[in-house]
């Protein structure tokens, strides 16, 4: 696990439980969890920018590269759907949507990694 | 924070009123985490079928099987009308007997079914959620059912 790892389990987390006690105190996705939400999609964004300088660099990836990428790129998608799913209907159970964001980016994170080392 | 239904609400299916009402409210975080897992699912078995599919033919077809059901769950719940219903109801019960029986087997006869899948040991790879997520289906789509309106 490196860096980006943690940084998205950090902000990932964050973002999940802020989104959480949003939706459980019965509050409509508002400012707070939907910028936790794309802080999460900055610190994917890092892990992006990281990983294609290691590229270039000459680093190789140790498992599929193609799986590596597809991960990050859907893991990128993320954020916006949700945002933009939870914009729909503003409600508490949007907040529940936007607190799977943050988990869900922390999973993938974890596989980017096992697949990169 | 204003209007909670109203916008879902007296769309194109004005005639009856509980045909809108699954993709609203909770309604709405479990299509989420069906599309997760309809992403996540089709991904995987799409990667494991052009890959590695002579190394486990029959695990890696259930994990295509495993994608479609919940690619069909995702799209019927967030559809309206009665028979949008009928389909949810079916797709989250065959999701239901799959992660049961594809997780016992895996269980039981982990040398017929070695390779992972979403259902193997009862979704334990993706945190129990695949268990979990078909029962919550059901008692939703069970709080939400059309009024009685026969048709078998």
């Amino acid at each position: 696990m490196d860096a980006y790892f943690y940084i998205i389990l950090v902000v990932g987390l964050l973002s999940t439980a802020v989104c959480l006690a949003a939706g459980i105190l019965k509050k409509a996705p508002n400012d707070v969890t939907i910028l936790s939400v794309a802080a999460v999609e900055v610190a994917l964004l890092v892990y992006l920018v990281g990983s294609v300088i290691r590229v270039v660099a000459g680093e190789a990836i140790a498992g599929e590269a193609w799986e590596f990428w597809g991960y990050l790129v859907t893991a990128m998608l993320l954020p916006p759907a949700a945002v933009y799913w939870s914009i729909l209907e503003r409600t508490r159970w949007s907040n529940f949507v936007l607190a799977a964001v943050g988990v869900t980016a922390l999973v993938m994170a974890a596989r980017m990694n096992q697949i990169w080392y | 924070m204003k209007d909670q239904h109203t916008t879902t609400a007296g769309q194109d299916h004005a005639g009856s009123s509980a045909s809108n009402s699954r993709n609203t409210g909770p309604g709405r975080l479990l299509i989420a985490i069906y599309a997760v897992f309809a992403i996540s699912a089709s991904a995987r078995a799409g990667y494991q079928i052009l890959t590695k599919f002579s190394e486990a033919p029959l695990a890696y077809l259930l994990s295509a099987f495993a994608a479609v059901v919940y690619v069909v769950a995702t799209v019927s719940l967030a559809k309206a009308g009665s028979t949008w219903f009928k389909v949810s109801v079916a797709a989250v019960l065959v999701e239901l007997v799959g992660v049961l029986v594809v997780g016992a087997l895996s269980l039981f006869d982990p040398v017929q079914f070695p390779h992972e899948t979403v259902w193997s040991l009862f979704g334990r790879g993706y945190a129990f959620i695949p268990l979990l997520l078909p029962i919550l289906g059901l008692v939703w789509l069970y709080r939400r059912r059309p009024e009685a309106r026969t048709s078998a």
